[in-house]
C-alpha cells in the first residue's frame, strides 16, 4: 500500500476535471445560499463544510494506490451490503423509508456509498474476467456482474428507495453495456424499452373513453399510478400528485432567458417549491439565473463527464477504465434524472443533483468518486 | 508491486471506441435536456412567468358597504350591523370531521343533518381552495360567540370573523317590500359574472322586493387589495413592493334607497289593521307614490337572511296563510262592491243611465229564469244612481249590466288599469282579470252570457283585482282621470346624502271621463261616508276626528264561497270560505290627496272590518300633514325603532271570530267564486 504522491504523478493530475468539479460545487453553494434564505436555516454554510470534507476525501483517496483499492473492492462491497442489511434493523425511518444511520449529529445514508461499492466490484469483476479471445458477454457469462448488481439493487429497493435503486441499476447497466454484450441482449433491451413505452402510452396517454383497457395500471398501487400520471400531465392535478412537477416547471419556465436574479426567485422565496434545497435545487437555479446560465451549468456537467471518460480512456488497466466508466455513468444518470425531473421530462423520483443539492452523504459519495477518477488519472503511467 | 495480470497489460485498445460512443451518447442526452430547457424558458417563458405571478399574488376583496334603505323622512329601516360568523379554514383544520366539527355541533347545537352538511362543505373546500375560509354559521348570537371564544383552543382552524350583517329594523313590517338576502347560487354566479358583475361564492344577494330590484345599486363596487402570499397562504408584507402602485383599489359604497313610505303612517296602518291576512295600501293621488303598505302575514327578513333552518323554511312555505305572498300586488281578489264605481262610470258613459235614473229594487233582479239577489233581501225600493252607490244596491247595477252588456264595463275597467300589470317592478305582481265578452268566449264553457255581465257589474264573477290596482283606480277617479304608475322609491342617494337618481311621477295614461260623470260618482262615494245609511258612515264618525273633511269611500264584501239556499253567518263558515272585507276611497273628496284601499282577507264585512282601518289611516295622514307643516323636519339617518304592536297571531284572531283557520289549505276553495254576491 502506497501512501504518497510521487513526482511523476503530478503532470497527470486532471486539472480540468478538478476545476469543473470545484466550479459546480461553488455555484452550488452560492445557489444554496439563495434557496435557504431566511427564514429557512442557512444550510449553505454546512454545505461549504461538506465540500471541505469532500476535498479532504479526494486527497485521501488520491494517496492510496488504486490497485490496493482493487484488492479491497470485495471487502468494501461486502461491508456495504452488511450495512444495508443492518439498516433493516437499526435504521432511522424518515419519509417512509429506512435509509439513514444516525451517528451523533450525522445522518449517514449507506445507499450513497453502496453505489461506489457496486461500481468498484463491477470493475473488479470485469478486470478479472477478461478473456480477449472470446466473443462478447452472453447471457450465461453475465451471471457474475448481474449478481454483483442484483443484491444491492434489491436491498435498496426494499428500503424502499426507488430512486437510488434506479441509479444503481442504470449506472451498472451502462457499465455492462460498455463491457459489450451479445447483440440479442441489446435487441431484448430495446424491445423492453419499446414495450414499456407502449404500455405507458396505452394506460395513460391514449385518449379512450372510460373504462380504458389497461395492461399494467390496475396492478399498480394508487400512489405509484399517480406518480406516472403526474409526470405525464402535472397540470391535471395541481394540488395533488402533480403539484411538485407543475410548480417546478413554473419555476423553471418563469426564469426566462436571464432569470429573476439571485435571491429574487418568487417560487423559491415564497416556498412554492417542495424540497427546494435538495431534490429540486435545479429549479432554483433555473428560476433565478435563466436559460443562459442553465446551459452553462449543463456544459460544466458535460465537461465533468467528458474529462471523466477521458480518465478512463487513458487508464492504465481495465479496472481503472471500468471504474471511470462506472463513476461517470453514476454521476451522469443522477444529473440526467434530476434535471429531467425538474424540467418535466421524467417522473419525480428522489434523486439529488450531484454537487448542487444539499446533503453530506451525497456530497461525500460524489467526492469519493471524483477522488477515484483523480487517482486513476494520476497513476496512468506508473508501471 | 504485484505482477501484472492479463487485464493490466492491455488497458483496452478495443475499449477506446466505446469511450467515444459513450461520450457521444451522454452529450446527446444533455442536449435533450437543454432542448427542453429552451422550450420551457424561452418558448413558453411568458406563460410560466404569468403563472408564477398568479401563484403568489392573492387578491383580497374589499367589500363595499351595502346601501341602506330609508323611509321618506330619512329614518333608516334597513342597514348593516356588525356581526360575527364562524368560519372554518380547511387547511388549518386538522382532524376536522373526527373532532372539530362534532365539537362545533355540540357548541352550536346542530342536529346531525346540519353537521353532515358542514362536514361536506369543509371537505369540498379542502379540495378546491384549502385557504379559503368556509362560513359554517353566520351571525352568531352573543351566547354562541362566547361559547366559541371560550373553546377556541380545542377548535383548530375555526375562527370567528367580523362580517356586516343585514339588519331589518322593521322586523315583519314591510317585509314583502324590503325583501331579504341569501347566498348566491352557482348558476346566478355564472350568469351575473358573465354580465360583468363581480360576485364570489358565498356572497349574499338580494331576494324579493327592494333588495332584489336595486341589488346592483345597493351593492356598490367592491375594491381589491393585492397581497403577496407564500405557498402556505401566509402574507409576506416585505414583498408587497413587488406589486407596484395599483395594489389597492378602494371599494365604492352602494347607493342608499329613500322610500316614499312614511313610517309614521305605516305604523298607524299596521296598528289599525285588525286582520290576520290582508293588505292596506295608501297612495298619493297626484303622483302614484305609495305612502303606506301593509301585507299580512309577513315574514321576518332577519330570519331569512342567513339564519333560517330548513325546518323553518319548510314551515314558511307550508303555512296555509302564505306569509311569503305580497297581498298588495302579487295576489288578486274579487273586488266586490268597490268595483261598482267602474260600472257606474260605464253606465253614465253609455248615455242610457244618468245619476237620477231610478231603478226599483224588490230585493233582486230577474233575468231569464233566474233571480240575481240583492244583498238586502227585503229590497231597497226605488233608488237612483247616487243612493244605489250609498246603500250599495245591487239591483241598480244589475239593471245597468243588463242594459249595456259586459263590454262597456270591461272597457272602462281596463282603461282604469284593471286586468293589466301596474308596472310597479319593485315587487312581483299579478295582472288580475277584467273580463269582457271576448274573455268569456275563450275562457268559460259555453261562452259569454248576460249573467256574467251581471256578476261582473258588482265585482264578482271572474273580476279579480289587486289592492294596488284598486288604489290606483280610485286615485285616478280622484285626480280627474290620470292613471299613475305606482312607485315607492323617491330617490337614490350616495353616502353623503347627495341625490344620485330622482324618481319622477310617471303617468300610464289619461282616461277621458267627462268631469260631470266623475263628479256624480264622487258625490255617491261621499254619501257612503257622510249620510246615515251609507256603509261607512258609522266607521267615519267613530274613526275620524276631522269630521269636516269629506271622505269619498266605498266598501265591499266579496263573496268567496258559493251562496247556499240560506245565508250563513260569518262564524258558521270555515275560515277560507269567509267573505273578503274591502274598503276603497280617498280624501279629502273635494281636494283629493290620498287614496286608501284596505282588504281584510276572509275578514267579514267591509263596513265593519275594513272601513275603520282606512278611516284611521286617513285621519293619521291629515294629522301628520298638519304636524309637518309646523314642526321642523327630523334629523335624517335615525335608526328606526319599532313602536307598533306586533300583528295578531292566527290564534288570537280566531278567538274573536270563532273558527280557527285550518292548518292545511283544502284544494277546492278557490273555484267557488261564482253567481252571487253579498254586497253591503
Amino acid at each position: 500500500m502506497q501512501l504518497r504522491i510521487e513526482r511523476r504523478m503530478v503532470p497527470h493530475v486532471p486539472w480540468g476535471l478538478i476545476i469543473c468539479v470545484l466550479g459546480v460545487s461553488l455555484l452550488g453553494i452560492w445557489n444554496l445560499a439563495s434557496a435557504s434564505r431566511p427564514p429557512l436555516a442557512p444550510v449553505w454554510s454546512s454545505q461549504a463544510l461538506y465540500l471541505g470534507l469532500g476535498v479532504v476525501a479526494v486527497l485521501v483517496v488520491c494517496l492510496v494506490d488504486y490497485r490496493w483499492i482493487q484488492r479491497m473492492a470485495m471487502p468494501i462491497y461486502v461491508a456495504n451490503i452488511l450495512a444495508l442489511i443492518a439498516l433493516r434493523f437499526i435504521g432511522h425511518t424518515a419519509k417512509g423509508a429506512e435509509s439513514w444511520f444516525v451517528i451523533g449529529p450525522f445522518r449517514l445514508q449507506p445507499a450513497e456509498f453502496m453505489k461506489i461499492g457496486v461500481v468498484l466490484m463491477l470493475a473488479k469483476v470485469y478486470h478479472d474476467d477478461f478473456r480477449p479471445n472470446e466473443p462478447s458477454y452472453g447471457l450465461v457469462r453475465l451471471w457474475k456482474p448481474v449478481l454483483v448488481v442484483g443484491v444491492p439493487f434489491v436491498l435498496v429497493l426494499v428500503q424502499p428507495d426507488l430512486g437510488t435503486a434506479l441509479m444503481i441499476g442504470l449506472s451498472s447497466l451502462t457499465v455492462i453495456l460498455f463491457g459489450k454484450v451479445r447483440w440479442y441482449l441489446v435487441a431484448t433491451l430495446v424491445a423492453a424499452i419499446l414495450a414499456g413505452a407502449i404500455v405507458i402510452w396505452n394506460d395513460y396517454v391514449r385518449d379512450v373513453p372510460e373504462p380504458r383497457p389497461t395492461i399494467v395500471r390496475h396492478h399498480l398501487k394508487k400512489h405509484q399510478s399517480q406518480r406516472i400520471s403526474g409526470w405525464l400531465d402535472p397540470e391535471a392535478d395541481l394540488r395533488g400528485s402533480g403539484y411538485h412537477a407543475a410548480q417546478s416547471k413554473i419555476a423553471v419556465g418563469s426564469g426566462g432567458v436571464s432569470g429573476k436574479g439571485w435571491r429574487e426567485g418568487t417560487q423559491t422565496g415564497l416556498r412554492f417549491l417542495p424540497e427546494q434545497h435538495t431534490d429540486f435545487i435545479f429549479s432554483v437555479w433555473a428560476e433565478e439565473h435563466g436559460f443562459v446560465l442553465c446551459t452553462l451549468l449543463l456544459v460544466l456537467y458535460g465537461a465533468i463527464f467528458i474529462f471523466g471518460l477521458g480518465v478512463g480512456f487513458n487508464a492504465r488497466d481495465r479496472f481503472g477504465a471500468f471504474v471511470a466508466v462506472g463513476v461517470v455513468a453514476m454521476l451522469f444518470w443522477q444529473v440526467f434524472e434530476n434535471i429531467g425531473m425538474v424540467i418535466g421530462l421524467l417522473p419525480v423520483t428522489g434523486i439529488t443533483l450531484p454537487l448542487m443539492s444539499y446533503g453530506g452523504s451525497s456530497m461525500m459519495s460524489v467526492m469519493l468518486s471524483i477522488g477515484l477518477l483523480v487517482n486513476i488519472s494520476m497513476r496512468r503511467h506508473m508501471f | 508491486m504485484t505482477p501484472p495480470t492479463l487485464g493490466n497489460t492491455t488497458p483496452g485498445r478495443e475499449l477506446r471506441r466505446r469511450f467515444l460512443w459513450l461520450g457521444l451518447a451522454m452529450t446527446v442526452l444533455l442536449g435533450v435536456l437543454s432542448i427542453q430547457l429552451y422550450r420551457l424558458q424561452i418558448t413558453r417563458g411568458e406563460e410560466y412567468s404569468a403563472k408564477s405571478v398568479a401563484n403568489f399574488v392573492k387578491e383580497v376583496r374589499l367589500r363595499a358597504d351595502r346601501g341602506v334603505i330609508k323611509d321618506a323622512r330619512g329614518t333608516i329601516l334597513v342597514d348593516s350591523r356588525p356581526s360575527f360568523d364562524a368560519v372554518v379554514t380547511p387547511a388549518f383544520c386538522t382532524d376536522c370531521s373526527e373532532q372539530v366539527i362534532p365539537r362545533l355541533a355540540e357548541l352550536l347545537q346542530w342536529d346531525a343533518d346540519q353537521a353532515k352538511k358542514v362536514e361536506d362543505l369543509v371537505r369540498q373546500g379542502r379540495r378546491n381552495a384549502p385557504f379559503q375560509p368556509v362560513p359554517v354559521r353566520v351571525d352568531l348570537t352573543r351566547d354562541e360567540y362566547d361559547r366559541l371564544a371560550a373553546r377556541r383552543d380545542i377548535l383548530d382552524g375555526v375562527e370567528v370573523a367580523p362580517v356586516p350583517h343585514r339588519h331589518y329594523r322593521t322586523n315583519t313590517v314591510l317585509s314583502h317590500v324590503l325583501g331579504y338576502m341569501n347566498e348566491i347560487t352557482q348558476e346566478e354566479l355564472e350568469r351575473l359574472n358573465g354580465d360583468g358583475s363581480r360576485y364570489a361564492l358565498g356572497d349574499y344577494i338580494g331576494r324579493r322586493g327592494l333588495e332584489r330590484y336595486f341589488e346592483q345599486r345597493l351593492r356598490g363596487r367592491d375594491g381589491v387589495r393585492k397581497e403577496v402570499v407564500n405557498a402556505r397562504g401566509q402574507k409576506i408584507e416585505e414583498l408587497n413592493v413587488k406589486l407596484g402602485d395599483n395594489a389597492v383599489v378602494q371599494p365604492q359604497a352602494g347607493s342608499n334607497v329613500v322610500l316614499s313610505i312614511d313610517m309614521r303612517l305605516q305604523e298607524e296602518a299596521e296598528r289599525a289593521f285588525p286582520g290576520v291576512t290582508g293588505a292596506v295600501v295608501a297612495i298619493d293621488v297626484h303622483t302614484g307614490f305609495i305612502r303606506a303598505l301593509v301585507s299580512r302575514p309577513g315574514f321576518d327578513p332577519n330570519l331569512l337572511t342567513g339564519r333560517v333552518t330548513p325546518t323553518q323554511m319548510a314551515q314558511l312555505s307550508r303555512d296555509p296563510l302564505e306569509p311569503m305572498v305580497n297581498r298588495v300586488a302579487a295576489e288578486h281578489y274579487s273586488p266586490g262592491s268597490t268595483f261598482k264605481v267602474v260600472t257606474a262610470l260605464a253606465a253614465f258613459k253609455s248615455g242610457a243611465f244618468r245619476p237620477e235614473t231610478v231603478v226599483n229594487c224588490p230585493g233582486g233582479y230577474r233575468l231569464g229564469a233566474r233571480t240575481w239577489r240583492c244583498h238586502l233581501d227585503r229590497g231597497h225600493g226605488p233608488v237612483n244612481g247616487l243612493d244605489a252607490m250609498k246603500s250599495s244596491c245591487d239591483t241598480w247595477f244589475y239593471k245597468v249590466a243588463d242594459t249595456i252588456g259586459l263590454d262597456p264595463i270591461g272597457e272602462m275597467g281596463k282603461s282604469l288599469g284593471l286586468g293589466s300589470p301596474t308596472g310597479i317592478n319593485v315587487v312581483a305582481e299579478v295582472p288580475g282579470i277584467m273580463p269582457t265578452s271576448a274573455y268569456h268566449d275563450k275562457a268559460s264553457p259555453g261562452g259569454y252570457t248576460k249573467g256574467m255581465a251581471l256578476n261582473s257589474a258588482i265585482g264578482q264573477g271572474d273580476n279579480n283585482v289587486t289592492p294596488l290596482q284598486l288604489a290606483l283606480m280610485y286615485a285616478a277617479i280622484a285626480n280627474g282621470g290620470t292613471l299613475y304608475k305606482p312607485q315607492m322609491v323617491q330617490r337614490l342617494e350616495n353616502l353623503d346624502g347627495q341625490v344620485v337618481q330622482e324618481f319622477k311621477p310617471e303617468v300610464v295614461r289619461r282616461v277621458e271621463i267627462p268631469p260631470a260623470h266623475l263628479k256624480s260618482v264622487i258625490e255617491g262615494l261621499v254619501k257612503v261616508a257622510h249620510e246615515p245609511g251609507g256603509t261607512s258612515y258609522r266607521s267615519r264618525l267613530k274613526g275620524m276626528r276631522d269630521l269636516d273633511v269629506l271622505v269619498a269611500a266605498k266598501t265591499g264584501t266579496a263573496q268567496v264561497a258559493r251562496l247556499g239556499a240560506i245565508r250563513l253567518r260569518t262564524h258558521q263558515m270555515s275560515y277560507f270560505e269567509r267573505d273578503h272585507a274591502w274598503f276603497a276611497g280617498f280624501a279629502p273628496a273635494d281636494k283629493p290627496e290620498i287614496a286608501v284601499v284596505v282588504l281584510n282577507e276572509h275578514g267579514g264585512h267591509g263596513g265593519v272590518d275594513a272601513a275603520p282601518t282606512a278611516m284611521a289611516v286617513i285621519q293619521k295622514y291629515l294629522d301628520l300633514k298638519k304636524l309637518d307643516a309646523s314642526a321642523p323636519p327630523p334629523r335624517p339617518n335615525q335608526p328606526y325603532t319599532p313602536s307598533v304592536l306586533r300583528a295578531p297571531s292566527p290564534d288570537e284572531a280566531a278567538l274573536t271570530r270563532g273558527v280557527k283557520p285550518p292548518k292545511l289549505l283544502p284544494g277546492d276553495e278557490e273555484a267557488l267564486e261564482d253567481t252571487h254576491a253579498t254586497p253591503d
